[in-house]
């Protein structure tokens, strides 16, 4: 557990799967280097396959009695799907409009499906996922030479690629499949929640870009901040599989608010609701009947009476409130360790000097 | 007299066969070791050793794939030659494999057949050696390993970020956008061998200043791979004199393996044949077990190892202690003793313990790792017995 712990709230309610979050990384981070099919952040359909294919299936995370467990590496074409371009430049000389690759498959390949049969039923929510950055990571405990470590000052989870051996045992391990291999440096890779952003005090790049302003980013404790009143206070951001024992630090907002269901005359069902709260409940967990309690108070509350702190909070009238972050904080670190510049992190710094004889001290996790 | 000298042969066959590997005799050569590659006909002039290479059983990694297709992996022969010169000693292992694993292009679960030779850095006493899977703590081992890898980019190498840039992000264009393309190629690394200085396998560290030089090869032809590794007889890490020990891994891409999911042999000595004086960790590495394999095993089950440790045949619990299995085929004697007697003399950081934290395997006191094992101190006999039929824990070679 790192001493202080940076956490996500994205409000599912809003998310309208432009990807402009997906994207807005992707041209960060991923757009390079053996990254191309990596995506760091994207958002899914649910219900649906997800990205990669299926991947709650796929293992890792932990049991009841904290055992790590056994996962699958996912194969790239089959599960990720290999980035593909089309032929623009021969377009002029009269050429068809064809990709470079027969694709097969790709992230999104079942954008918007959902499930049940339209009209009556069908329903489909966006889910937004990005590494969890979570306290008890899957992937830092499958990692056998400790290349995997979570920073004390924000619990970001990194990966040291000086030490990495691109073993994947991590991605077997991650139960969201938020880790992934790059095979041009044959190492792993995975979001980093944009540190070198959130050092400088500004949000990761998903978050700035989001244009339903669906993301809250900030300590979770700080009392002050949106995110710890929307997860700690109001309770009503609930971490994504928590059944998986490793503890997130990305919370979303249940979708509450879903169309009702027509019967076979397509009349509307009144008091129904396509979104099954079985499906809910296995998401966020039992804990979502109670969230959903919450906001259904708090909005007809602000409607009666105009208040409400929860609703003012998922309106989310300003960035600055939203993400709570500190640039001092940062620079106080660094001015202790006697860095003068961000990044603060010791190993990403060690990674580059690393000297012959150069003793690791294999850091005991507890 | 000839017959005396055959009956003599025949005890020394006999007796070779109940003990572990033998030598590898170095030959000394007036050339230049590092010409060798694994094509040269020098190799031919030399003698091979037969080594046995065991899985790896004592952690069950998490991939489950790898370890579905690994369940009962059998033991494997190899041939070592060696050879030196004045400054560099040079390695030749040879090993069956049914397929060439190479790991190139755009896949994520594609792995590389390889290998890895194993020194530690101080070798002085032969019962004290240093943990076999890649050290413990102030027995520190030097390990060269290579790997089919192809084209493998460093991007910490020399913090060129303006080399790790899409080419859409360049501003550059036709010719000047290919060349872009090709002085990026340049700086991949061909060749993926690496150096590690480790003490205990979550301690290893790739040794990257260049100070520690070595060069490995690796070919393929229908028998299975032949891998070359020279490294200088003397370093600022290593000085390898008279006898020493020296381990071997090999790696089957085809099985997923890589890291701990691979075959491996015990230390086997290594003597320069020039070497004329004391060879006391020949005996030591090469003595057959001297206890009652029977009494050995009984005395394990009455004293409860399997209440921790797997022992296939035995029962035991998931995750508690390090696996038994093929113990008996990497371990010394020597080790296997030390550890029942003292299971805080080698304590090693293993895997990481919040793996599986209802049964760490130490706990960290003031810095310092102790074994949840506790001592067993017994009696001489009941020693010998117990690492006697632990010795026998190891799979056949198929």
């Amino acid at each position: 557990m790192s001493k202080r712990q940076l956490a996500m709230v994205m409000d599912l309610n809003k998310c309208i799967g432009c990807q402009t979050c997906t994207v807005a990384c992707k041209t960060q981070w991923t757009n390079r280097n053996g990254r191309e099919y990596m995506y760091w952040n994207n958002v899914e359909t649910y219900p649906g396959t997800g990205y990669p294919k299926n991947w709650m299936e796929l293992g890792g995370g932990f049991d009841a009695a904290g055992d790590l467990q056994a996962g699958v590496v996912p194969n790239i074409e089959a599960d990720y799907g290999v980035p593909w371009d089309y032929n623009h430049d021969e377009l002029q000389f009269g050429a068809q409009f064809r990709p470079n690759i027969e694709p097969t498959w790709g992230p999104n390949w079942d954008e918007d499906e959902g499930a049940g049969e339209f009209p009556n039923d069908n329903y489909f929510f966006y889910i937004p996922r990005i590494c969890n950055h979570c306290s008890n990571p899957g992937c830092l405990s499958a990692c056998p030479r400790d290349a995997i470590f979570k920073r004390d000052q924000d619990g970001v989870v990194l990966v040291d690629l000086d030490r990495c051996q691109g073993y994947r045992y991590c991605i077997a391990g991650c139960p969201y499949k938020k880790i992934y291999f790059n095979p041009k440096i044959s190492k792993s890779e995975k979001c980093i929640l944009c540190f070198p952003r959130v050092e400088k005090g500004l949000p990761p790049a998903c978050a700035q870009q989001c244009v339903g302003r669906i993301r809250f980013v900030g300590f979770l404790d700080d009392e002050e901040g949106q995110v710890y009143k929307l997860v700690h206070k109001y309770k009503v951001a609930l971490p994504l599989r928590s059944d998986y024992g490793t503890q997130p630090n990305v919370y979303y907002v249940p979708p509450t608010e879903a169309p009702p269901k027509f019967d076979a005359e397509g009349r509307v069902i009144e008091g129904s609701s396509r979104v099954p709260m079985e499906e809910l409940e296995k998401l966020f967990g039992k804990e979502v009947h109670r969230a959903m309690k919450t906001l259904r108070k708090e909005m007809k509350k602000r409607k009666d009476t105009g208040e409400s702190e929860l609703m003012d909070i998922l309106i989310a009238y300003r960035h600055s409130d939203m993400f709570r972050l500190d640039g001092e904080y940062y620079k106080d670190i660094a001015k202790k360790q006697g860095i003068s510049l961000a990044p603060v992190d010791n190993r990403y710094i060690q990674g580059k000097n690393s000297v012959n004889k150069f003793k690791f001290k294999v850091v005991e996790y507890d | 007299m000839i017959k005396i000298a055959t009956a003599l042969l025949a005890t020394t066959l006999a007796t070779s066969i109940l003990m572990a590997d033998s030598i590898v005799l170095v030959k000394k050569t007036d050339r230049d070791v590092t010409k060798l590659t694994p094509e040269s006909k020098a190799w031919e002039h030399v003698k091979a050793t037969t080594v046995h290479l065991y899985p790896q059983s004592a952690i069950t990694l998490n991939d489950k794939r790898a370890n579905a297709i690994n369940r009962g992996a059998k033991a494997k022969e190899a041939k070592v030659k060696a050879i030196h010169d004045d400054k560099n000693i040079a390695f030749l292992i040879e090993w069956s494999d049914g397929t060439r694993s190479v790991q190139r292009g755009y896949k994520s679960d594609e792995y590389a057949d390889g290998f890895a030779v194993q020194f530690p850095v101080e070798y002085k006493n032969p019962e004290k050696l240093p943990y076999i899977g890649m050290g413990s703590d102030d027995r520190p081992v030097i390990i060269h390993l290579q790997k089919a890898i192809e084209e493998v980019y460093e991007p910490n190498g020399n913090g060129d970020v303006s080399m790790q840039q899409n080419v859409l992000s360049k501003n550059v264009f036709g010719k000047e956008a290919a060349e872009y393309a090709r002085r990026v190629g340049a700086l991949a690394v061909r060749d993926y061998q690496r150096s590690f200085v480790s003490e205990g396998f979550r301690s290893m560290t790739e040794i990257k200043d260049g100070s520690e030089k070595f060069y490995a090869d690796m070919e393929y032809d229908a028998n299975g791979w032949r891998g070359t590794l020279i490294r200088p007889i003397k370093d600022e890490y290593l000085s390898l004199k008279g006898v020493f020990p020296v381990a071997f891994a090999i790696w089957d891409g085809e099985k997923l393996n890589r890291d701990g999911q691979k075959l491996l042999s015990g230390w086997i000595a290594v003597k320069f044949s020039d070497y004329k004086g004391k060879d006391e960790l020949v005996t030591v590495l090469t003595a057959a077990a001297k206890g009652d394999v029977v009494h050995g095993r009984e005395l394990i089950e009455q004293n409860g190892c399997t209440g921790c440790h797997q022992i296939s045949g035995l029962s035991g619990p998931n995750y508690a202690a390090p696996g038994l299995d093929n113990v008996g085929g990497y371990s010394t004697a020597a080790y296997l003793r030390e550890s029942i007697v003292d299971p805080n003399a080698v304590v090693v950081p293993g895997y990481n313990r919040n793996a599986h934290p209802n049964t760490p395997w130490y706990n960290v006191v003031d810095g310092i790792r102790q074994s949840t094992m506790p001592p067993y101190p017994l009696d001489e006999k009941s020693l010998d017995d117990m690492v006697a039929y632990l010795k026998t824990l190891k799979s056949e070679a198929k």
